[in-house]
């Protein structure tokens, strides 16, 4: 009875092994073979993926090579909607707010993630409670939650300005919405406050992998708080943090929804981002190239922010 | 034990604690408190003497009754519900083979591959939703739960994928080595010993995939036109806002009753989701 | 009587009964995409007439409503997907954006302009591309100057102020009482537009000339207007306003914070129908001191207005053209259109001349009266040129609006209109 036990294919041994046990039938035997076991199991990946993504995405590509607009085929034009968009003051105006609001709303919710994960690594009554609550921002379909913050912003009826007002700390209303920079870190604001959940649980768990007797030796070596945190906790949570922050940048990047609803990219194009412009562009205008074009600026520096985290994860790994 | 001083404990724990508490949860409590409030003081001017932002003196249900009697909000659920539960089935599926493959087993363009998957994810749906609709067509998905169930684990799978990668890695190789020796196939271990020590991080991926389908909005509204077939975030922006007029009563109702199944479903697994993650991150 | 004869007899009997000349396929269905009406009695009435239609026509009709900002990502993925709806509403000068997308229905449209007095000159522009109807006319949004009465009583203004300068010193009275005047500058599609595009013509601004090929906004009309707008909003409107999309407004109005604003008939026809909910400030109802001024005071160069036109177009995909064309011309016929148009209470006017005569504008509050003929002042985008794509495009960029966004923000005048001008350049020229 032969039984393979590693390396696939390679360096099967007879090994008689005087144990009843199902023997691997010869049709299951192919599954031993890594490629092919590999094959089968990313078949339906690759399948899914491939319809729905590769074609649309080599449209996408062509469609920002050609200057189709909706209900025309269009033609190819080269680097033409590129260097279009390059010149154009409102792109520019886009480009600076989506790595400005990127920027910023990363460092908040990295900042306040954290502090928030080592607040809930403590026990405390109610801790569970307090842990699924706390995940509420993010499970609310972003069109409905900001539209809530957006009528707490509203120029008119501001529940902030009213609070603010009744207690003294402002004389004349807030321009949360209308003014330009106030347009921008209110949607900076909203933006932590659904990402931040994530951040925290996510790095809640790192926390909880964190052996407590390190803290412990840590503070009968002398360390207070502060350095505990630096020397023991963050160099175990490096890797879940860059994770992390590599998926909220994508996500943050890309938005849509959220200045969409909040703002339309207003006021005077003060809010607007890559994805929105690019939206407004392509779906409003029907200009599809140019708007296609638009959405793949994004593609590089995504692209690059992405690699610079594999390669890192791989120089930890090693 | 690190010993820590009572005042020490309230300034750096109770008080930041509740700020954060508070500050994540104000929003909730607003939408509550004006899907409760009467018309009549939702239309109060900011500086009115009895402006009460904060309470109501008159809650009132009459929004949600509205919601379910003149809208088509119980089949919006029920469609959300739907097309999340099985999305995420479909993602967790292919996430988990693809994840193990990468992971565990070694062939040609392994990281290539891996890498291309994870590129997928970069590109945004405002670009795709475009070229989408033709292959939709071309499937006569139009208008079916069907387009939405196919089309949202593309940005689904890449992310459980990487999950589960990264969990899988963490598992150590003796465990299917023994398996092995034992006299079970590669396959077999992976579905008998493998799969069940990774149910933490299956779990965590599928919450995550679950809330992300829950969450989107541009593919649903390009690809279902029928009211009822509508899902959440569609149907209460198309119905609760008519030009130039929102009844923010039923939007806020809509918002939470929309946000309360997978809150549920959060609160049942919210641990899992904790430990389930820390597996993935040492990867 | 036999069997046989009575089954016959009953059999004829009941083809003609039914009265139903089936015309198209079992189980045809028309599918027509519009807005979510911003009078919801009109969506309602039209679901009424869905069923009648459906049996007129032998066919199911149903209609499916969406917000207004969701009916352009609808129709740019059908149209590039080639499959859904069979008709979908047209808002502005869409028909030339989508020109090589949509069926010519001018074998619809003629007939019906010329028994129903002609159309408005607003769709000549707009729905028409090349001399081809390709949108099939249906209706006006009209806008006016909503007032509170007695806030300008308040301060000895008996009637609406007629010229730019009256109305800057009306306001600067009313903001000074905390009343001021409210206008949207936000990036939204309706109340933006229908504001900054009309204040720029009434200075002698415009985007480009008659010919639609040469930019010529940067005038001293421009300069003009933008300055004007910039003291206009200091003194006098709520300064909130930037933030603002089509809601608003009619929120604050209905709230007693401000006491005039461009709008559709909505503040009015809404506070009439909520009537015990929307009270000022003594607990009055507030649709009795509410007050429409027909126009926007006069400018310099004239006094311009600028409504939003809709037309249902029929999509060149459909497998049912026939039907569509059939379907439109039942839409339009006297009773059904008619009761749809009261429906309205002068929300949305009528297409054509006829609809000015119709019993209901007397039987309707003196207030919307005002919207009667007001379809015949509107303009189109791109004027004095041609409403083509090109000016389309420059209105989905806000070029306009954001011109005098910035200009009220502080960026002086002439760097505004320049940059409007360099972005209207890019478009028009480039």
């Amino acid at each position: 009875m032969k039984k393979p036990i590693a390396g696939g294919t390679n360096g099967t041994v007879a090994v008689a092994l005087p144990r009843p046990h199902a023997r691997p039938s010869r049709g299951l035997r192919f599954l031993e073979s890594e490629r092919l076991l590999a094959v089968v199991l990313l078949a339906p990946t690759v399948v899914l993926l491939g319809t729905f993504i590769a074609y649309p995405f080599v449209s996408g590509v062509w469609l920002s090579l050609s200057n189709t607009s909706v209900g025309n085929i269009g033609h190819f034009v080269g680097l033409h909607n590129f260097s279009k968009a390059w010149d154009d003051s409102i792109f520019q105006q886009a480009f600076r707010n989506t790595f400005f609001y990127t920027f910023w709303a990363t460092i908040f919710k990295l900042a306040l993630g954290m502090w928030l994960a080592l607040l809930l690594n403590r026990s405390f009554r109610g801790k569970r409670l307090v842990r699924a609550s706390m995940l509420l921002p993010f499970i609310i379909p972003t069109v409905l939650s900001t539209f809530a913050w957006r009528w707490m912003f509203d120029p008119t009826f501001s529940v902030l300005n009213w609070l603010l007002y009744r207690t003294g700390f402002i004389v004349n209303k807030i321009p949360f919405l209308s003014d330009g920079v106030y347009g921008m870190w209110c949607a900076i604001v909203v933006n932590t406050w659904r990402g931040m959940p994530f951040f925290a649980i996510t790095l809640l768990a790192g926390l909880q992998t964190i052996n407590p007797d390190l803290h412990e030796a840590a503070s009968l070596d002398g360390a207070n708080g502060w350095q505990r945190f630096w020397r023991v906790t963050w160099p175990l949570l490096k890797p879940v943090t860059l994770v992390v922050v590599v998926f909220s940048i994508i996500q943050t990047f890309s938005d849509f929804q959220l200045i969409y609803v909040l703002t339309g990219g207003g006021p005077a194009n003060s809010t607007h981002l890559l994805a929105t412009y690019a939206y407004q562009v392509g779906v409003a205008t029907g200009l599809l190239g140019e708007g296609a074009a638009i959405s793949l600026f994004m593609l590089p520096v995504l692209f690059i922010v992405v690699w610079v985290q594999l390669r890192y994860l791989r120089r930890l790994e090693a | 034990m690190v010993i820590e001083r009572p005042w020490k404990r309230w300034v750096y724990f109770y008080i930041p604690l509740t700020v954060f508490v508070i500050g994540t949860l104000f929003p909730f409590y607003w939408m509550l408190i004006t899907a409760i409030r009467p018309d009549a003081e939702l239309y109060r001017s900011w500086r009115a003497v009895n402006n009460t932002p904060f309470w109501t003196l008159n809650p009132t249900l009459e929004h949600f009754k509205d919601l379910f009697a003149k809208t088509t909000f119980p089949h919006w659920l029920w469609n959300t519900f739907f097309i999340a539960v099985i999305s995420t089935g479909i993602s967790l599926f292919c996430g988990l083979l693809a994840g193990y493959a990468l992971a565990r087993l070694k062939f040609p363009m392994a990281g290539a591959l891996g890498t291309s998957i994870f590129v997928t994810y970069l590109v945004p749906p405002t670009l795709l939703f475009i070229p989408l609709a033709d292959i939709i067509r071309n499937f006569q998905l139009g208008n079916t739960p069907w387009a939405l169930i196919l089309t949202y684990p593309t940005f689904l799978i890449p992310f459980c994928t990487w999950l589960l990668m990264g969990y899988f890695k963490t598992i150590p190789k003796e465990l299917e080595e023994c398996a092995r020796i034992d006299g079970a196939t590669r396959f077999g271990a992976m579905l008998r010993i493998i799969f069940p020590i990774a149910v933490p991080g299956i779990l965590s991926a599928g919450i995550f995939a679950f809330t992300l389908s829950w969450n989107e909005f541009i593919y649903a509204l390009v690809f279902l036109s029928s009211p009822e077939r509508k899902t959440v975030p569609v149907g209460v922006v198309s119905e609760m806002i008519r030009g130039d007029i929102y009844f923010w009563g039923q939007l806020m109702a809509g918002a939470l009753l929309g946000s309360i199944p997978v809150a549920l479903v959060y609160s049942f697994f919210v641990e899992y989701y904790v430990t389930g993650l820390t597996g993935s991150v040492k990867g | 009587m036999e069997r046989r004869a009575f089954i016959k007899l009953t059999g004829i009997a009941g083809i003609l009964a039914a009265r139903r000349a089936p015309a198209f396929a079992q189980g045809t269905k028309l599918h027509i995409v519009r807005w979510v009406d911003f009078i919801p009695e009109a969506d309602v009435e039209l679901k009424r007439q869905a069923p009648e239609a459906s049996r007129a026509l032998g066919a199911e009709v149903t209609f499916e409503f969406i917000n207004a900002n969701d009916l352009q990502p609808r129709i740019t993925a059908a149209i590039q997907s080639g499959s859904g709806a069979d008709i979908i509403q047209m808002l502005w000068n869409w028909p030339h954006l989508y020109a090589n997308a949509l069926v010519d229905v001018s074998d619809v449209a003629e007939p019906i302009g010329k028994s129903q007095g002609g159309f408005y000159d607003i769709f000549s522009a707009s729905a028409k591309v090349g001399g081809k109807w390709l949108s099939m006319p249906h209706g006006v949004g009209a806008n006016a100057v909503a007032y509170r009465r007695s806030l300008f009583n308040e301060i000895g203004v008996k009637e609406f102020p007629k010229t730019w300068d009256e109305y800057r010193d009306v306001g600067k009275k009313l903001k000074a009482k905390g009343k001021p005047i409210g206008q949207a500058l936000g990036h939204s599609f309706g109340d933006p537009p229908t504001f900054s595009y009309p204040f720029l013509w009434d200075f002698g601004g415009a985007e480009v000339d008659k010919t639609g090929k040469k930019v010529v906004l940067n005038s001293k009309g421009s300069v003009e207007a933008v300055k004007f707008l910039q003291a206009f909003w200091k003194d006098a409107c709520d300064e909130g306003g930037l933030a603002w999309d089509d809601t608003n407004n009619n929120r604050a109005f209905h709230a007693g914070e401000i006491s005039a604003t461009l709008n559709g008939a909505s503040i009015y026809i809404v506070a009439k129908r909520q009537k015990d909910k929307i009270k000022d400030d003594k607990g009055e109802p507030l649709w009795q001191d509410i007050e429409h001024a027909a126009l926007m005071p006069k400018g310099p160069a004239g006094q311009f207005a600028l409504y939003v036109p809709f037309q249902h177009s029929i999509m060149k995909y459909s497998p049912n053209q026939k039907l569509a064309k059939d379907f439109l011309k039942w839409l339009h016929a006297d009773a059904n259109y008619g009761k749809w148009f009261e429906v309205n209470e002068g929300y949305s006017v009528g297409s054509t001349k006829k609809w000015e005569d119709n019993p209901m504008w007397g039987k309707i509050d003196k207030p919307l009266q005002v919207f009667r003929q007001a379809a015949r002042a509107s303009l189109m985008l791109g004027h004095p040129g041609p409403a083509s794509a090109k000016a389309t495009e420059a209105y989905t960029k806000y070029i306009i609006v954001d011109m005098f966004a910035k200009g009220v923000q502080g960026m002086k005048a002439e760097d505004a209109v320049k940059w409007a001008e360099s972005e209207l350049k890019k478009i028009y020229e480039g």
